[in-house]
């Protein structure tokens, strides 16, 4: 067991977790932050997304241990009822969402993208969410989405 | 004046869809954390295919301590069976294991590492036997029986057979200038759904019953399939379902392992229990997309003229029944959209100790597809025909009859020939595609037209809701279809608003709650938005009747100069005349008018043959097509697909954001279905246990997905529809088989077509040729 420092949505946290403790388990379970879903346990499907330092990182394969002092974003950490994000805005105008499954770490997904390069091409969106699976759109319209938001925060992307 | 703003058609925004974008959306494992003292049970499945079962021993698992209790067969509350369709499957291995999927005992505890220690602690003893696998053996005569007592196929390893058969079709063969003859074989394919299989069962301590949560498609199937298990009455049985994280079918029957094993647990304990598969333990148990083989024969003029069909098809059912009307299926939609006037076609599905084929978005019908579809374009080759002209020589018109006598109807929506030429118009067809400067790069495009009926087709596929008035004039609506993610409550809501008059803010849904709605029918076979709708227009209309009598009364107006629109009811003509919708519901109550009313719709009946198949299945049918492009790099075999174009006619679309995502979505999982999917076995144990071994298409496997929804009224449909949901993942693999065709030459007759496939094919013809 070992006691954990790190920054969770903005909010210094602490827990002392065994040392095998998924940081998957340790938001869903212990701060009951349960928009962070869980798909397969192993990596491959990215539902469990948060983002870490701003990256968007698998928390089914980071070991709570591993993330003292570092600043971890869920998806209850983007927005809320009175305050949307605009990538949420632009999933639910674009249709983006069917089961909602895969939602929360698209949109985390997103986001880090977003602030990495603020206008992606379809190219680079479709090669930053090649790790989320979605089993219900096809991505068709997440990838809309994904433009709609980009256009919507930095409606003047500067010319090259 | 005639200026009613309609709410149909318009892209109305999903009433989930913020919550799951911020994460505040509940799923039932999501439930389970917010549960206190709940427990957690797992489960002890085989190691092997087919083995005797000689004893278990859980004394260790018992003494660990935080377990609750350990369960094996004579620890059952009721019947040691249950299943959707037939009671075959049971709840805990009792003798005999069938496939790998079979429980032996189940475990309740604290938390679920305590669980996991404790299942690894029961010991098993198997005595190994022979697993049958091929289907084809299993029918021979003589061949030992998977169910020794199977309650259905008694003395038989025939889960289910079909046939169809009108004219002569070998006489008509005998007759044909050109007799197309082939083999056909498809794999087993798994749902995938992100959200592995769940329940989360609470026993009822003041009825005496089980409230069950659970994922499925019909909350009155799952306590119909397993109310005997628990050896309770289906009004004790109360199943609820949240929304879930994906379906396709997958769940209607899968989630029941895992519902009977949380419900038996709940009762035996007297507390909560929640239960969920790993990802492995979903991929290896639960039901598949079945794998078939078609033998067949398609006759022609040498003018191009269909002249007969012939085909013989199994399909491997795996261990349990579960849903499977595949092999009526596959025979019903044999001879694809074409007019073919002798057809003989016979299908059966047959008993093996594989995982067991469940219902799987299109069920049975890609797979039909896919034969009918390839063999259109060997012929056309074989014509020197263009595979779109050989199309519309033998299209469906109105008038026409598929092979089981069913004759089309332009009434009822037949929009067949308008999705062939919108998608043709759109890819450019008339145009030669376009090749790569590159030498080892081969294009090409191909095509493939579908139809899919709404509906089960029996003579129960019924479908009846609650509408309640409340006293402010808002609407509850009661369904047990569930919200799988295809946005069925937001079309729903879309009809109650849009027929009542009122707004969709004052419309809520209770779905999927068997005690709090009558009897719906599943959320299958392509139904819910035409037949629950159906049902809900007609509730909704008895409500209004009775409120425009009311308001007549209160208005001094006969009620046919009346209508409603927000919930103000008012005289058609002069809107300054009227009254709220809320103040007339008070005054019905007060006059004694009922304030709630049962909606129902049965489609017109039909009469299933079971001689000659000839019968008309569906009220309607839903038709598309679609055309893709692919570029081949003949030096490594992969491909990619560079453009996807697909038009379906789904009758009036009620919400186009609803209905574009189901499309996209359809189309993906045939995409995956025709390039990469492939649920692999080895001696009756899975292979594919993973997302690494078991691939569906990510985001750089898809072109941008090109829709367009053609819009052929249905007369018998709410406002027009049809259905949607299934209809898209049936026109994509053969659609890419014939643009490889185009591209290399080579006609591909199995399923998936993967890069090694394309590669060890162009290897093969480069050694014949030299």
């Amino acid at each position: 067991m070992r006691e954990v420092h790190f920054i969770l949505n903005g909010r210094p946290v602490s827990v002392t977790a065994d040392e095998n403790e998924l940081l998957v388990d340790t938001i869903r379970g212990r701060f009951g932050l349960c928009g962070t879903k869980e798909g397969c346990r192993a990596g491959d499907c990215g539902t469990c997304t948060v983002l870490l330092e701003g990256t968007a990182v698998r928390s089914c394969l980071l070991l709570t241990c591993s993330v003292e002092g570092r600043h971890i974003t869920t998806i209850e950490g983007l927005g809320d009822r009175d305050h949307i994000h605009p990538i949420q805005q632009a999933f639910i105008d674009a249709g983006a969402v069917q089961c909602g499954f895969c939602t929360p770490g698209m949109v985390l997904t997103a986001k880090a993208l977003l602030d990495r390069n603020p206008h992606p091409g379809e190219r680079e969106i479709r090669v930053a969410l090649s790790g989320n699976l979605c089993r219900c759109t096809g991505y068709e319209k997440i990838i809309k989405a994904v433009q709609l938001a980009s256009q919507r925060m930095d409606p003047t992307p500067e010319t090259e | 004046m005639g200026r009613k703003k309609t709410i149909i058609g318009q892209p109305v925004i999903r009433p989930d869809a913020l919550a799951k974008v911020q994460g505040r959306a509940r799923y039932i494992g999501d439930l389970f954390l917010e549960r206190k003292n709940c427990l957690v049970g797992r489960a002890l499945f085989a190691p092997c295919s087919h083995a005797r079962l000689l004893r278990v021993d859980t004394s260790a698992a018992e003494a660990l301590p935080g377990v609750v209790t350990v369960m094996t067969a004579k620890d059952l509350p009721g019947l040691n069976a249950y299943g959707a369709a037939a009671p075959d499957k049971p709840v805990l291995a009792d003798g005999i294991i069938r496939y790998q999927g079979d429980p032996v005992a189940f475990v309740a505890a604290v938390d679920r590492q305590t669980a996991d220690r404790a299942v690894a602690l029961i010991r098993a003893e198997y005595e190994p036997l022979e697993p049958q696998l091929d289907p084809r053996e299993n029918l021979r005569p003589g061949a030992p029986l998977i169910h020794e007592n199977h309650p259905i196929s008694r003395g038989s390893n025939v889960s289910s057979k079909w046939r169809v058969e009108r004219g002569d079709a070998a006489a008509a063969l005998a007759q044909s200038d050109i007799v197309l003859e082939n083999d056909f074989e498809t794999q087993m394919a798994d749902h995938a759904y992100l959200e592995t299989e769940n329940c989360l069962a609470e026993p009822d301590e003041i009825e005496g019953g089980i409230h069950l949560i659970a994922p499925g498609h019909s909350a009155h199937l799952n306590c119909r399939s397993l109310a005997a298990a628990f050896g309770l009455p289906h009004s004790k049985v109360h199943v609820t379902t949240p929304i879930v994280g994906g379906s396709f079918g997958g769940k209607e029957d899968s989630n029941l392992e895992v519902a009977v094993m949380a419900g038996v647990l709940a009762l035996k304990t007297g507390r909560p229990v929640f239960c969920e598969y790993t990802r492995e333990e979903s991929l290896r148990n639960s039901g598949k997309r079945h794998a078939t083989r078609s033998h067949r024969k398609l006759g022609a003029t040498k003018d191009g003229i269909l002249t007969a069909l012939e085909a013989d098809i199994v399909v491997d059912k795996g261990a349990y029944r579960s849903i499977d009307p595949i092999p009526q299926r596959m025979s019903m939609y044999g001879g694809g959209v074409y007019r073919i006037p002798n057809a003989k076609v016979e299908a059966r599905s047959v008993f093996t100790h594989h995982v067991y084929g469940c219902a799987f978005r299109g069920l049975g019908v890609p797979q039909a597809m896919f034969s009918i579809e390839c063999q259109m374009d060997d012929l056309a080759r074989r014509l020197g025909m263009d595979p779109v002209e050989l199309r519309l020589k033998n299209l469906l018109r109105e008038g026409d009859s598929i092979i089981t006598g069913q004759v089309m109807r332009a009434d009822r929506g037949l929009g067949l020939e308008k999705c062939i030429r919108e998608v043709c118009g759109r890819i450019g067809w008339d145009r030669p595609v376009e090749q790569s400067g590159d030498p080892n790069i081969r294009r090409g495009r191909g095509i493939a037209a579908i139809m899919y009926g709404s509906g089960t087709g029996y003579p129960d596929d019924g479908a009846h809701c609650f509408v309640n008035l409340q006293m402010d004039g808002s609407l509850m609506v009661g369904i047990g279809t569930a919200e799988l993610g295809q946005g069925g409550l937001a079309a729903m809501t879309q009809i109650a608003a849009e027929t009542l008059g009122i707004s969709c803010s004052m419309v809520n849904v209770n779905y999927s709650d068997n005690h709090a709605s009558p009897e719906t029918g599943a959320t299958v076979a392509s139904r819910s938005t035409v037949f629950v709708g159906n049902a809900i227009v007609r509730g909704c209309t008895i409500l209004k009747e009775r409120m425009l009598g009311c308001a007549g009364k209160l208005l001094e107006e006969t009620p046919e100069n009346l209508e409603i629109e927000d919930g103000i009811i008012s005289v058609r003509g002069n809107e300054e005349k009227s009254v709220p919708l809320r103040q007339v519901v008070r005054a019905a109550y007060m006059s004694q008018v009922p304030l709630t009313a049962v909606g129902d719709w049965y489609p017109p009946l039909n009469r299933p043959d079971p001689v000659n198949g000839q019968d008309d299945r569906m009220h309607t049918y839903t038709f598309g097509a679609q055309a893709v492009e692919v570029s081949v790099d003949i030096g490594t075999g992969v491909y990619t697909l560079d453009r996807s174009v697909a038009a379906f006619d789904i009758g009036r679309v009620i919400n186009p954001l609803c209905a574009e995502g189901q499309v996209e979505g359809g189309v993906t999982q045939g995409i995956g279905y025709a390039m990469m999917e492939n649920f692999e076995l080895k001696n009756g144990i899975a292979v594919s246990d993973t997302y690494h071994s078991y691939l569906i298409p990510t985001s750089m496997d898809l072109p941008s997905l090109e829709t367009i929804l053609v819009e052929a009224p249905n007369e018998l449909g709410p406002y027009g529809a049809k259905g949607v949901g299934e209809p898209p993942v049936t026109a994509a693999a053969p659609a890419i088989r014939n643009a490889l065709l185009d591209a290399i030459g080579i006609p591909f007759y199995s399923l998936p077509i993967t890069p090694m496939k394309v590669l060890a094919a162009l290897k093969a013809r480069e050694r014949e040729e030299a």
